[in-house]
């Protein structure tokens, strides 16, 4: 049997249908739990954020536009709460608690520096860069994730780059 | 150069971590249960079995009819949409008791619900307040003007005329004793009575509705003024030491810790650490209101609601160490995702009555001991209807 397309799971789960949900769910987690966690950085964070996405995206599945692609109305939801959440953890504690970035590997001395200068960045341009270059996302499904439209995801991309191109020139001067 | 360092983003972020097994299947259960409750089945031996259905209800329902025209019955059909709403809401329709308690008592919308390791139960019982006694063998509420203490299965114990309603209520961490505040023609008494009902004692007469809190070794009783400033009564003594300093100002809520004599003082903005010594430090907790504050071993936790730009829109529990100086130094948070109403803890854990966006919900954490920057890992105790409001839940 070929695989369900999104609409019809997402129709079918309108329904009360917990096994398309399920299926709908199961497709889609991995992506949310990635763009949460490339977001905040932080697994017990992206847990709760990827979790809470979904549930607000089942509970509203009365409301959603059947026509429109369920992922980037998914992947909005998640940017949206992550984004919230830091940006509250900002006002609520002057600054940011945690290492913005934990790619969850060890890392060279290099990539240390790398995860730093990622780090350096504003939250508004390295949400940008990790979801590009972490998740794997175009810019097109970006500019859908966090409601912006592509050429300001285009020009934090460009400026993110920028700045850590020169991040590389400066180490590489103080290396010599 | 920025292909260069494209590849090496690229490189960095190959290998981004997965979702754990448990963390994915906890989060597709909670997902399921937010899904919109079926309107319709759409295949075919559901609507045979819908049109039997219906058949047999139309006869019920005549037969009801003419019974309730003689009078043998009453006959009421509002209740299906009701029966509906409960059938959503199946998972937690009943109160839970979290993991490591004996009981737990949340006043919401007014109404008592208590429900005891041994599957004692009492629900929807109108009060003004209520309080669990250690390991939840009592609970003493406030029932019109009196202040009652009874058994988890609705057995009165004693019952104790009050010169008003009772706003709040404290059962002291020994049993022997309790603090309750009554609204006495908009003023608020405080008195303490004896755990069986006797030796009444008034213990001030101007004092805000908040409720008392006791500290650990059930001698002293912290309460907060009408004018404000928290006050430490001892019973040893017969003794009241006001903490007049400018920064406990405005208390709201007050927790003495789980061991010796630090009274943590919540203020609008503010958290206070108040050492019998007389020493103060305080820790501003920026732009969000404070919504309950408990102690978690020996770390202290304050939940606040942001209050700007948005009123409620991030709402943490906040987990600070307490230094040997009084200073307090924040170790870590957790973030229910919504916004918080009260807040209570018991030993090293944590329970937080929150409500959410989707329905009122009562969450309760598992053990947060050692707790760094995590996520509130949150066990769903009681599904509400939306709307209700969470005055006071506390586990024992």
């Amino acid at each position: 049997m070929g695989e369900r397309s999104d609409r019809d799971l997402v129709r079918r789960a309108r329904r009360g249908d917990r096994d398309a949900a399920a299926a709908l769910f199961r497709r889609y987690w991995q992506s949310a739990w990635r763009t949460a966690f490339a977001v905040t950085g932080r697994r017990a964070v992206a847990d709760d954020v990827a979790a809470d996405a979904f549930e607000r995206a089942f509970a509203a599945l009365d409301r959603f536009d059947e026509r429109r692609p369920f992922a980037p109305w998914l992947q909005r939801i998640v940017a949206n709460r992550a984004l919230d959440l830091l940006r509250a953890e900002r006002r609520l504690s002057g600054d940011e608690l945690a290492e913005p970035v934990d790619a969850g590997t060890d890392h060279r001395a290099g990539d240390k520096g790398l995860l730093a200068a990622v780090g350096e960045l504003s939250l508004e341009r390295r949400v940008v860069v990790l979801l590009r270059y972490g998740v794997g996302m175009t810019p097109k499904e970006i500019a859908a994730a966090l409601d912006l439209p592509v050429g300001t995801v285009n020009s934090r991309l460009a400026r993110s780059l920028e700045q850590l191109r020169e991040y590389f020139e400066a180490q590489g001067v103080e290396r010599d | 150069m920025s292909s260069e360092t494209e590849s090496k983003l690229s490189e960095l972020f190959a290998h981004l971590p997965q979702p754990d097994s448990e963390v994915t299947e906890r989060a597709l259960a909670r997902a399921l249960a937010a899904l919109p409750t079926p309107a319709r089945r759409s295949d075919r031996s559901a609507r045979a079995l819908a049109f039997l259905l219906a058949a047999a209800v139309a006869l019920l329902a005549a037969a009801a009819g003419a019974l309730a025209a003689v009078g043998a019955l009453h006959v009421s059909f509002g209740q299906a949409k009701h029966q509906s709403q409960r059938s959503q809401t199946a998972t937690q329709a009943q109160l839970t008791v979290p993991a490591g308690a004996h009981g737990i008592a949340a006043t919401v919308s007014g109404r008592l619900w208590l429900t005891t390791g041994n599957g004692l139960r009492l629900q929807g019982l109108p009060v003004s307040a209520a309080a669990l006694s250690p390991h939840a063998l009592y609970v003493a509420v406030g029932i019109g003007h009196s202040l009652v203490a009874m058994a988890p299965d609705g057995r009165r114990a004693w019952s104790y005329p009050t010169p008003g309603r009772v706003a709040s209520i404290a059962w002291a961490p020994d049993g022997l004793r309790i603090a309750y505040v009554v609204n006495v023609n908009g003023r608020f008494r405080l008195y303490a009575i004896e755990g069986n009902g006797r030796g009444n004692k008034l213990v001030d007469a101007a004092v805000r509705s908040t409720r008392p809190a006791w500290r650990a070794d059930s001698l002293a009783l912290a309460y907060i003024a009408a004018g404000g400033h928290p006050i430490v009564y001892d019973f040893g003594h017969a003794s009241h030491t006001v903490i007049s300093s400018p920064a406990a100002r405005d208390a709201t809520f007050l927790a003495f810790a789980s061991r010796g004599g630090d009274l943590a003082v919540a203020t609008p903005e503010r958290v206070v650490l108040w050492r019998p010594a007389g020493r103060v430090t305080s820790t501003a907790v920026g732009r969000a209101a404070i919504a309950g504050l408990g102690w978690i071993g020996d770390d202290l936790a304050v939940a606040v609601n942001q209050t700007a730009p948005r009123p409620a829109q991030i709402s943490l529990v906040q987990v600070f160490r307490v230094g040997h100086s009084g200073a307090l130094t924040q170790i870590g948070q957790v973030a229910p995702l919504a916004r918080i109403e009260a807040l209570d803890t018991w030993g090293d854990r944590l329970t937080v009555a929150v409500a959410a966006r989707i329905g009122a919900r009562v969450l309760s954490a598992a053990t947060v001991a050692g707790v760094t920057t995590a996520l509130l890992r949150s066990q769903p105790l009681l599904q509400l209807p939306v709307g209700s409001r969470i005055s006071s839940i506390a586990a024992r």
